[in-house]
């Protein structure tokens, strides 16, 4: 089973992944974070294999979190959940950055699994 | 179910690699001079000519090729010359793609006959801007998308108004704003009354009922709601030549006495009636030149 960590400022957005990462067996949430910062904290206490992350995000944004977090930990899988995917900009820096995928907002609940069963 | 761009929606298809991307990516910026660079490989100008208008730049907000004309070191002409082999020289990304060998050429012409039907859904109807407000069919694409976004996601039914200038936004319990900066900047604010708050929460989280949901759970799905709607509108602006970056969504703590239009703005407001004789409205607030 692979230990996720959901990383979004919206409360209804982390619900929402965690109940679809949380349906899937081979999958475990392990902890859910509101920030970038967070998610660096986060990350150190409970050494997740796979994290979801939004982009925009107050304190501190997903790229920015990403930048630092492959810096860290080279090896994380680390999955971009954004409203912000169809910005071709974004979805190149993210992907330059280390992002093993970026998923598009809204997302359904099967794209969700797809990605996360390739990683 | 959402805007995109040509290689996020091959990548999704599983057509292409992200490896394969991001090598045609990488082959676009060498070939896709921007103007100073190409007007410098022309021979039109000296890299100590760019340095200059760079600097200029600084002090007055002109794009390089008017500051160039300002300044006297182009004419208008060479301007419209640099401008042509930048079109015709351009490297489109499914272009690159076969460059790399990702793709063969009837992959890119099949690939992108699909593309253009997905996003279909996104194209934009004619929407009206009261006369004499800037960048109209921006705000045309931001209505049109919030439309259809407000359908797609939320799943709600309802009739667009005629889109108005206001000087005051109406009181409403719930206000959600969204700043946009870069190339155009704005406010972005969605305001609902609670019942209209509770059908976006229940689409956004998926649930049948949120009779039991904080009100907290509440409000974030109504910022959630604006924050997808302003992420497409982001990705559809890239795709019309802006670059708009926003800032996270925030709630209004004046809704209830309702909310100025901010001095040197223009309040634009797209009221949106529900079947049961609901009004909430969509409003923008547009910087004035």
């Amino acid at each position: 089973m692979k230990s996720v960590l959901i990383v979004d400022d919206s409360l209804a957005v982390a619900r929402q992944l965690e109940k679809i990462v949380s349906s899937c067996e081979d999958f475990k949430v392990v902890a859910q974070g509101r920030n970038g910062a967070e998610a660096i904290k986060l990350c150190q206490q409970h050494k997740p294999e796979i994290v979801c992350m939004d982009m925009n995000m107050p304190v501190m944004d997903g790229l920015t979190a990403l930048r630092n977090l492959m810096q860290l930990t080279p090896e994380l899988k680390v999955v971009m959940v954004t409203s912000l995917g169809g910005v071709g900009d974004k979805y190149t820096e993210a992907l330059r950055l280390g992002a093993k995928d970026v998923i598009s907002k809204p997302f359904e609940k099967d794209t969700v699994l797809k990605m996360l069963r390739r990683l | 179910m959402a805007v995109k761009f040509f290689g996020q929606f091959l990548i999704e298809k599983g057509a292409v690699t992200r490896t394969a991307l991001l090598q045609a990516i990488d082959l676009q910026e060498k070939t896709n001079l921007k103007f100073g660079e190409m007007v410098i490989e022309m021979g039109l100008m000296t890299t100590v000519d760019a340095a200059r208008i760079h600097l200029a730049q600084r002090s007055e907000d002109l794009h390089f090729g008017d500051m160039a004309v300002k300044l006297s070191i182009i004419t208008e002409e060479q301007v419209q010359q640099v401008l042509t082999r930048q079109r015709n020289s351009h490297l489109y990304i499914g272009e690159a793609l076969v460059k790399v060998g990702a793709l063969s050429e009837q992959e890119l012409e099949k690939y992108l006959e699909e593309f253009k039907q997905d996003q279909q859904a996104y194209i934009s109807e004619k929407i009206e801007i009261p006369a004499g407000v800037p960048h109209q069919p921006i705000w045309e694409m931001v209505a049109d998308l919030t439309y259809k976004m407000l359908t797609r996601v939320a799943g709600i039914s309802f009739r667009p108004g005629p889109c108005t200038i206001i000087k005051k936004l109406p009181c409403r319990p719930i206000i959600a704003e969204m700043g946009f900066s870069g190339s155009i900047s704005a406010r972005y604010l969605l305001s609902v009354s609670e019942s209209t708050r509770n059908l976006v929460a229940k689409a956004i989280l998926d649930e049948d009922s949120v009779e039991n949901e904080s009100v907290e759970v509440l409000d974030d799905s109504v910022k959630e709601f604006i924050n997808i709607v302003c992420g497409n509108i982001a990705a559809k602006a890239a795709q019309l030549g802006h670059s708009i970056d926003i800032a996270p969504p925030e709630m209004r703590a004046d809704s209830n006495t309702g909310i100025d239009v901010p001095q040197d703005h223009t309040g634009l407001m797209f009221p949106i009636y529900l079947s049961d004789g609901e009004v909430f409205e969509l409003t923008i607030f547009v910087p004035q030149n």
